[in-house]
């Protein structure tokens, strides 16, 4: 059998076996110095917005604050450091994480990833910036948190005002469109006569691993909490019981196995495998190895929208095999060794259409 | 992991697999250190009995080509010798001749011929 990889500027050759290291830090990329230093200084200027200005403010502030509204007037309050600092927080969080994503990722290498990437630096410190400034202003110069109200367009405008500048940025910071990949860059695999030829392959996220036995644990003692009487508060504990299908669901996306024979393709989810879905080999055109992050496809999990064909399994970002339907459409699996089995699939796509 | 049998092979499956196995990690599509997708998922792709995969597994740990471990799975614990390698091209060859009715003497004459 003869294996052949035509030389394309995405998937080194050999990508097989190191698919999960390469291109990670090899390739320089175009725009990555300028994305960094903007989000740099952007980011550092955002926390200094959500710091700052609650400080200068803190002798028109009410202690403790409101920090939840219900439709007659605010329902919870916090005390002044707590009130403000989920939304540095959750602000520090992704902004490491698009730092860190720019960095040493390849999310700035598609267009997909490069939209996605500026929408969420922009759109995220906008949301940030808007849920802070909303609390402060409805919280500015009442004698108590009872009396501080927020206004019913408010959490509209803050979601409004943060897509629309999210979608703006990435819009603008998409870059020049990518190179189409074309039938012609797809491997391809001579399969001699009397040959059966199948290819195995997984590909695992550790980290969603973790996060799905977290939860079930959560979850079990809670449950367990529950049935044997909980000593304080069963709200609490009846809250943190929905994590136990949860866990099932991340525990189904953190490890995913993909199987390629005369049949087409079969994925199938978590550690049984089980449930899977196919794609029959007659209804594949052809295969390639393509890097993919989850920016650009909308993130972990399962992604798509219906009516647009477009399927993706993203468990990790990087090597993904990415199958082009026959009706249109295309279907990206994230797996380890993803040239082989888009190398494999061709073979058999070219049989099928041959017979 | 890519995986061929041959249908017409007279070998039995498990020394097929192992073969296929053996090939695929002396060609250096699998380094020393690489996992193997579960025994289950090969068997599956193949569409034979788990057992028969496992029997070839073994085979090959006991070949020192493999390594077995408790929660890690399978693993490549090191590269085939010369010898053995060879022995599994020798291998295809004899079959792919028979393809062509040809014997195992007129092989060896044809080698001959080119060395």
């Amino acid at each position: 059998m003869t294996f052949r990889n035509p030389g394309r500027g995405d998937i080194p050759a050999g990508a097989g076996r190191t698919g999960s290291a390469a291109g990670r830090s090899g390739v320089p990329v175009r725009g990555r110095r300028t994305a960094l230093t903007v989000a740099a200084v952007w980011g550092t200027l955002v926390c200094a917005a959500l710091i700052a200005a609650p400080l200068a403010l803190r002798d028109r502030l009410p202690d403790p604050l409101a920090t939840h509204w219900k439709s007659a007037g605010p329902d919870s309050a916090m005390s002044f450091g707590a009130g403000l600092a989920p939304s540095l927080v959750v602000w520090g969080v992704a902004w490491v994480f698009l730092l860190v994503s720019a960095a040493h990722g390849e999310v700035l290498n598609r267009r997909g990833g490069r939209a996605g990437w500026w929408g969420f630096l922009v759109g995220g410190s906008v949301f940030a910036l808007g849920v802070s400034g909303s609390i402060l202003l409805a919280n500015l110069d009442v004698a108590d948190w009872r009396q501080a109200a927020m206004p019913g367009w408010a959490v509209p405008a803050v979601l409004g005002t943060a897509a629309v500048t999210g979608a703006l940025a990435g819009y603008l910071g998409r870059g020049e469109p990518d190179r189409p990949v074309e039938p012609g860059d797809a491997p391809a695999m001579r399969l001699r006569p009397g040959q059966r030829a199948v290819w195995a392959g997984r590909a695992t996220n550790r980290w969603l691993l973790w996060l799905s036995a977290a939860m079930l644990l959560a979850g079990a003692v809670s449950g367990a909490f529950l049935v044997l009487g909980a000593p304080v508060g069963e709200t609490v504990w009846a809250a943190m019981l929905p994590l136990l299908p949860l866990a099932v669901i991340v525990s189904l996306i953190s490890d995913v196995r993909v199987r390629v024979g005369p049949d087409g393709l079969r994925v199938g989810f978590g550690p049984l495998s089980w449930p899977a879905f196919r794609v029959p080999t007659g209804k594949i055109a052809w295969a390639t190895a393509e890097r993919r992050s989850p920016i650009e496809v909308g993130g972990w999990g399962l992604r798509g929208l219906p009516g647009t064909g477009r399927l993706a399994v993203m468990v990790r970002g990087g090597e993904c095999l990415v199958v082009r339907r026959a009706g249109g459409g295309e279907l990206v699996v994230s797996v380890d060794d993803a040239d082989r089995a888009a190398a494999l699939l061709n073979a058999y796509a070219a049989e099928e259409a041959a017979a | 992991m890519l995986l061929t049998l041959d249908l017409n092979d007279p070998r039995p499956l498990h020394d097929q697999v192992a073969g296929s196995i053996r090939r695929a990690i002396a060609e250096g599509s699998y380094a020393p250190g690489d996992r193997l997708p579960p025994a289950r998922d090969l068997a599956g792709a193949l569409g034979i009995n788990v057992n028969t995969v496992l029997r070839a597994l073994r085979e090959l740990r006991d070949e020192g080509l493999l390594e077995f471990r408790r929660g890690r799975g399978v693993s490549v614990l090191s590269r085939p010798d010369a010898r053995a390698a060879l022995q599994e091209a020798a291998r295809e060859l004899l079959a792919e001749a028979d393809r062509y009715g040809y014997g195992p003497e007129e092989v060896i004459h044809i080698i001959r011929e080119l060395s």
